[in-house]
């Protein structure tokens, strides 16, 4: 079992390695291949592990390993060690799973890129940093494996670095996920101060007071807020989308974003002690999910479409994981990441097919160019928006469930949002379909379409299109709550549900009920308004602006942190630096050269002066004597 | 002071009226050095001075050194002065014109500044070990004991001075003799 | 003692010394100048032969009679300067022979 989890982590990290030190003498493809065969074996890895994991009693499925001793102080101790256990292997398969597939579609999507070998290592990369991060056997290794995935993140969405756009989407996205980075430490130093330890074998609860519990509560879900795109830091997500789509697909849909659930779900005795941050968590989830649903209705970029669905969704996993149904949460994390990087890749092919063109008013009717794909994304976008008997009907409805199964006012209000983002997804996604795939072709697309040796795209391409495309269908089947729940089952031990949070098989119908209508309603309404164009769009100025500033987040945050920062340090470099810091040197030198300047008169040359300053001399220290006398 | 309340014998007066006029003589002669315009007059100004000053070696016992300052200074020192004056040729100075300019402030500041410190060493050490001065042995200064100090407890610094006197001889033979030039060319003198 | 104590002589040393010190800062002729550093000389002599006398301690007399050496000496070599000087029809003006300088 540990065997499994150790080949699972490092294989990928031996493929940036590889790819790192053979450079420019193997050729591109070879480097690609490098890394698509790195991630397949850590998936070997981690499905080795599963299977270890399987042939054991409940009990004993959790079993952390060490390989050293990483940092000693006192009495504190870090090992470099790993947590196998029924979650962090479900991280794992995922991880590993749809990271192959997607490094394997990078492989057609990346083709021909001048800087294809430098992509693979970093992705890879990548694999290995979220890896770690789902496997670290204590808060310092899924702290490590935290900041690599932020770096990775950046080195990716940056990958075109000629384009400024890229660099300042990548800087924003790093210096938003430092903030996280920071309040996690902070919360590591309260853990450490109390319980002078961070492995996830100790009981924390024990020696927190109930306000520390809070206050490291607290710093988690900033670290998790951060890395998981929710209000108020969401906005680095839509800006991410300058990487290239596998990297949207890999890093901002399927696993980095969903690093926070995890980590709510890893560290669920602390939540639950700090049961009102908990609940914050779930309100957050809540409310991101409204918004990015209202903003997603006005994009006319494909990805950023998809990554405000991303933004929407994870806050149903953050409100699932913040009532306390844990599993139901990480369940829709799975599906997600399998319709969410189906999503994703389908846009891919047509990126790729339409020599990179992004807006959805120029790419009416291209479905009848490219049926494959429309088949693809129209499971994806079933999945998405609920609809039984796709995957996101099983998993997003327990959560929506678990909300009312609280019983309480805000329960009830998230049990509103939920099914109300229903609606709003139902409506996004099918607003996408609608003006994307029917009808006919415009001009633009006939002109500028190119499909690649008669298919829509390379077999490296379709291939794991096609793979998501059935696991979205028919995944959602591994649990449907009211009747069978192996995978609720299966995390029983590492995250076993609030009791406060199981809904009973009444709500669970009719909160079913309730989400499958109103996605319906939403797809409904979508192709009433933009297929069959028989109402018109609402005016609506105030809210079409609204929502095209995206809540002015982006607005605010300029005004408060950038402007300010920027003319704080223009006036540092203008009135500081080049002043006083970099005239030193100049200065010093002048000075040194006037002091010369001024001592090169006592050479005169004439023997009276320095005659003189000898008995000058003489007389100061006779003066001396005097006085020392 | 002290030393007018010594009861004034005859051979005290005596002694008294000598080095008053030694002094006398000996710093005028200095003024004198310093002031003439003509290096001629300045170095028999200086021949003066010597004589005073062995005048008042004697007055101090120290005949051995009074007969050597004669002997060297006088005899030597100043006839070379002498020689060098006439062979350079006259060279007339105007030493106060143009007014004091900065440097003769200053060097009277220095010079008095020095003076004003030694005589406020003396008058503190007034008190103190100047007071008595005491006799000394007839043999104190004659020329024998003088050898008999210089050759025996002293015997490096007479070594050292020989070397340096040796030195110096060469040197000035070095800075005296004129490069012949090449080629027969005649040599100015 | 007979006559003064040794603080006049001492007196007597410092204003010659003085003298002399004003000699060598005011005058511009070398000659003028090496005459001046005599009557220096000779003032340290004065002082140490009166210490001499005062302490009874034949080193004072002894250390005269090596500066009167020394002065000798270094007579000799400054005089030789003024004759190459003067041999190269250089001016004997201090002030002039400043090609030392900086």
């Amino acid at each position: 079992m540990t065997a499994g989890s150790w080949l699972c982590l490092l294989a990928p990290l031996g493929g940036t390695i590889l790819i790192t030190l053979l450079g420019t003498r193997i050729s591109r493809v070879a480097a690609a291949w490098i890394a698509t065969t790195s991630v397949f074996v850590g998936f070997g890895g981690a499905v080795w592990a599963f299977a270890a994991m399987l042939s054991r009693q409940p009990e004993s499925r959790s079993e952390i390993t060490t390989a050293w001793t990483w940092l000693q102080s006192g009495s504190f101790k870090v090992g470099l060690e790993l947590l196998v256990d029924p979650l962090s292997v479900v991280m794992m398969l995922i991880v590993s799973g749809v990271g192959g597939l997607i490094v394997l579609y990078s492989i057609g999507y990346m083709d021909g890129d001048d800087e294809e070998r430098r992509y693979f290592a970093y992705i890879s990369f990548f694999v290995f940093s979220m890896l770690l991060l789902v496997e670290g056997g204590n808060l310092l290794m899924l702290l490590v494996g935290w900041g690599l995935v932020g770096l990775s993140s950046y080195l990716l969405i940056g990958f075109w670095h000629d384009r400024p756009s890229a660099v300042q989407a990548a800087k924003k996205a790093f210096i938003m996920n430092a903030f996280g980075d920071a309040t996690m430490a902070l919360a590591f130093f309260i853990l450490i101060a109390h319980t002078n330890s961070l492995s996830f074998a100790t009981d924390f609860n024990a020696h927190l007071s109930s306000s520390a519990a809070n206050f490291v509560a607290l710093g988690l879900l900033g670290g998790a807020v951060a890395k998981s795109a929710q209000i108020p830091l969401q906005t680095w997500l839509p800006d991410a989308m300058e990487g290239p789509t596998p990297v949207s697909a890999l890093i901002h849909a399927a696993t980095m974003v969903t690093a926070g659930v995890y980590l709510i779900a890893r560290t669920y005795p602390l939540f639950e002690q700090a049961r009102t941050i908990e609940l914050l968590a779930a309100g957050t989830g809540a409310l991101t999910l409204l918004v990015a649903g209202l903003i997603a209705l006005v994009q006319t970029d494909i990805k950023k479409v998809i990554a405000y669905s991303t933004m929407s969704q994870i806050g149903y996993m953050f409100l699932g994981a913040g009532v306390g149904a844990y599993s139901s949460g990480m369940f829709h994390l799975m599906t997600h990441a399998f319709f969410k990087a189906l999503l994703f890749m389908t846009a891919g092919l047509i990126i790729h097919a339409v020599a990179n063109e992004q807006d959805i008013r120029k790419l009416r009717g291209i479905g009848q160019l490219m049926p494959f794909t429309k088949w693809c994304f129209l499971a994806g976008a079933l999945a998405l928006v609920g609809i039984p008997p796709f995957s996101g009907f099983f998993s997003k409805d327990p959560i929506i469930s678990s909300a009312a199964a609280l019983g309480t006012w805000y329960g009830w209000i998230f049990w509103v949002c939920g099914v109300a983002g229903a609606f709003l997804t139902g409506l996004y996604t099918f607003r996408l379909w609608f003006l994307l795939f029917p009808g006919e072709p415009t001009p633009f697309v006939r002109e500028h379409y190119h499909d690649h040796h008669g298919r829509e795209g390379a077999w490296t391409m379709l291939v794991p299109v096609g793979i998501l495309a059935v696991l979205a269908t028919f995944a959602g089947w591994l649990q449907w709550t009211p009747r069978w729940d192996p995978f609720t089952k299966w995390l029983e031990p590492a995250a076993p549900t609030l009791a406060a949070a199981i809904p009973t098989n009444t709500q669970e119908y009719y909160t079913s009920a309730a989400a499958v209508i109103a996605g319906l309603v939403g797809i409904g309404l979508a192709w009433v308004i933009y297929s069959e164009q028989r109402i018109a769009i609402p005016a609506a100025p105030f809210w079409r602006r609204l929502f095209e500033n995206k809540f002015y987040f982006d607005w605010l945050y300029d005004r408060i942190f950038y402007e300010p920062a920027v003319a704080t340090a223009n006036f540092l470099r203008r009135d500081f630096e080049d002043p006083v810091i970099l005239q030193t040197g100049p200065d010093l030198g002048e000075a040194t050269i006037e002091t010369g300047g001024l001592v090169r008169r006592l050479q005169t040359g004439l023997l009276r002066t320095y005659v003189f300053f000898i008995a000058a001399g003489a007389a100061a220290v006779v003066l001396a004597f005097l006085i020392a006398r | 002071m002290n030393a007018l309340v010594v009861a004034t014998s005859a051979g005290n007066v005596l002694v008294w009226i000598v080095w008053v006029v030694a002094g006398f003589s000996c710093l005028a002669a200095g003024v004198a050095v310093i002031s003439f315009s003509n290096p001629f007059m300045s170095a028999l100004a200086l021949i003066g001075n010597l004589a005073s000053l062995a005048v008042m070696y004697l007055l101090l016992s120290a005949e051995f050194v009074a007969a050597a300052q004669v002997l060297v200074y006088a005899g030597a020192v100043v006839v070379m002065f002498l020689f060098v004056i006439g062979y350079v040729g006259p060279r007339h100075e105007t030493p106060w014109s143009g007014g004091p300019g900065w440097q003769s402030v200053a060097a009277v500041g220095a010079a008095a500044a020095l003076l004003v410190e030694i005589v406020v060493a003396i008058g503190l050490e007034a008190g103190g070990s100047l007071s008595h001065s005491g006799e000394v042995g007839a043999a104190f200064g004659s020329p024998a004991w003088i050898g008999r100090v210089f050759l025996v407890d002293h015997l490096l610094a007479f070594e050292i001075t020989s070397i340096v006197l040796l030195v110096a001889a060469v040197g000035g033979v070095i800075l005296g003799t004129h490069v012949r030039r090449q080629q027969g060319e005649e040599v100015p003198s | 003692m007979l006559g003064p104590g040794v603080a006049w002589y001492i007196a007597v040393a410092a204003f010659l010394f003085g003298i002399g010190a004003l000699g060598v800062l005011i005058r511009r002729n070398t000659l003028v100048v090496l005459l001046s550093l005599e009557l220096m000389l000779n003032a340290g002599n004065l002082a140490l032969i009166a210490f001499s006398r005062h302490f009874h301690n034949g080193a004072g007399q002894i250390f005269a009679l090596a500066v009167m050496a020394i002065a000798a000496s270094e007579v000799c070599v400054g005089l030789g300067l003024v004759v190459a000087l003067n041999r190269k029809q250089l001016s004997l003006d201090v002030d002039k022979l400043s090609e030392l300088r900086g």
